[in-house]
């Protein structure tokens, strides 16, 4: 559609162009009539030219379509059959052994586990692989095979929320989120092994994992409630 | 980065003879590997082998005054560990500063030794308690000093096909002093400025023997020999205190990047083992 408004543009351009070099030799009224003829010769052309450029981009896209599997066959070596679990459920799928197992999970559509810096630095990506919190960025996703993931979903769901959730939502400690499913499983990871975390040991707790936002004060405030919560129910 | 194959075999030596001529690489918890993957355009690896599930690399044990880390000991393991608190609580405050805790949980002692990097903070304390690293590989077992195994930057002594199994070191015993700092510019996720390492084992007030190391200031982390020759049976002073950090320094040969120059290292270098040696005996450092 961009192009198609592009090349009519460019046929106005044209035909007001022409539109000046004849002002000077013919009457105005006669420019007039002629006006309507020219514009139509004008998109006639542009609609052919259109036709030819698809045209020439259809072969191209045709040899780029047979092309490119030969190219990736070679080089690449085949994918390899993995299942694990997520969140309780088992998944099977193929992967390619470079494919990394942030990549992996998101393509398969657990996109609650987001990509930040994809170097281990930012926390984003933090999930449970057999319990332990880690980066997903730094695991290749067939290294899951045969392990159990949990996600921020596994932790608690929006019917069902998880004590560490539900302080989040009530005390802020959700800015813009992008850092909020790292920092819940993180704080889960932290809360498992350490129930009743001083303040400290909370900024030490998250220390993996970037607020942009840098709203850590009300991240640390909802850990310590929900620490609270959980040990007096 | 192009594509290559995956084994993840249950033995050391099924990791071995997987790996026998094949343009391969072992990994762990992948915490330097898949970062550094990102920038790889070259493709040359073709087959990665994933050591994780061999579990005879795992476990931290101690026997007849020697004390083994599995290659696959986390910084995690490191810090919950009650042989290394009791015997060696450098290694936990080490673990304690190194990256943040979601890779701790991951990196490994091995991968820490083999990646060659200069910042690598498991290095200093390691080469201060003189730990020793056990390679095995196609032709057998082999032992080299952790000093010896690091030949420059990002270079190492390890021959293909080979895989750090154990890094053991002599326990420094009861009542032994340390001290470990890692100066960074932040308290977690930092690559460190200088991080120095100390170790003295004494008998009253004098030292009987010292390991001092220093990471960021070299190609590789180093031991400073000197230092610890001046500190070898004498009692220790803010005076022998303050030469012994000066041998520190002059080893040192810092570069300019962007956490730090050269000339703030090399000044750092001087004034961390002094303080390390002086806190870990007791000295005030006010030398009034």
């Amino acid at each position: 559609m961009a192009a198609a408004k592009k090349a009519k543009k460019k046929s106005v351009k044209k035909s007001s162009a022409r539109k000046k070099t004849a002002k000077k030799k013919v009457a105005k009224k006669k420019i007039i009539k002629k006006k309507v003829p020219k514009k139509k010769t004008a998109k006639k052309k542009a609609v052919k030219k259109k036709a030819v450029k698809k045209a020439v981009k259809k072969k191209t896209a045709k040899k780029k379509a047979s092309s490119a599997p030969r190219a990736s066959a070679s080089t690449l070596p085949l994918k390899q059959a993995i299942s694990f679990t997520v969140n309780g459920a088992k998944v099977e799928t193929d992967a390619y052994a470079h494919t990394s197992l942030l990549y992996l999970l998101r393509d398969l559509g657990f996109t609650e586990v987001k990509n930040g810096c994809e170097a281990g630095d930012c926390g984003a990506c933090t999930i449970l692989l057999d319990g332990v919190a880690m980066n997903a960025c730094c695991a290749l996703g067939v290294q899951a095979d045969g392990q159990a993931i949990t996600t921020v979903k596994g932790i608690g769901t929006v019917d069902n929320l998880h004590p560490i959730q539900e302080k989040f939502i009530e005390l802020g400690g959700i800015q813009c989120g992008f850092c909020t499913p790292g920092m819940i499983v993180a704080a889960k990871s932290l809360l498992d092994e350490n129930p009743k975390p001083t303040r400290e040991e909370i900024k030490v707790g998250i220390s993996g994992n970037l607020c942009r936002c840098t709203g850590y004060v009300k991240i640390i405030d909802s850990i310590e409630a929900a620490a609270n919560e959980m040990a007096s129910k | 980065m192009r594509g290559f194959d995956f084994v993840a075999p249950s033995t050391v030596q099924a990791a071995i003879k997987a790996a026998k001529g094949k343009k391969y690489k072992f990994i762990a918890g992948g915490t330097n590997f898949m970062p550094d993957l990102r920038h790889d355009h070259t493709g040359e690896t073709k087959l990665v082998i994933d050591l994780m599930r061999i579990k005879s690399l795992k476990g931290i044990s101690s026997a007849k005054g020697t004390i083994k880390l599995g290659g696959l000991t986390t910084a995690t393991d490191l810090i919950n560990s009650k042989i290394i608190a009791q015997e060696a609580p450098i290694l936990t405050a080490m673990a304690a500063k190194f990256a943040g805790p979601i890779i701790r949980n991951r990196a490994t002692v091995s991968g820490n030794i083999i990646d060659g990097g200069p910042a690598a903070d498991m290095v200093p304390p390691l080469l201060a308690l003189k730990a020793s690293v056990k390679l095995t590989g196609p032709k057998g077992n082999r032992t080299v000093t952790l000093d010896k195994f690091l030949t420059g930057y990002r270079k190492t002594d390890i021959k293909p096909g080979e895989i750090i199994t154990e890094v053991t070191f002599p326990a420094p015993g009861k009542g032994h002093l340390h001290g470990y700092y890692k100066l960074a510019r932040r308290n977690a996720m930092a690559i460190t400025v200088v991080g120095a390492a100390v170790i003295l084992k004494m008998k009253g007030s004098t030292c009987q023997e010292a390991g001092i190391a220093l990471g960021s200031v070299s190609p590789t982390p180093v031991r400073c020999l000197e230092a610890e020759k001046l500190l070898k049976g004498k009692e220790i002073t803010l005076a022998l205190a303050q030469e012994a950090a000066e041998a520190c320094a002059t080893i040192a040969t810092p570069i300019d990047d962007i956490r730090a120059s050269a000339e703030y290292r090399k000044l750092m270098c001087e004034v961390l083992p002094r303080r390390l040696i002086c806190q870990a005996a007791g000295i005030s450092i006010d030398p009034s």
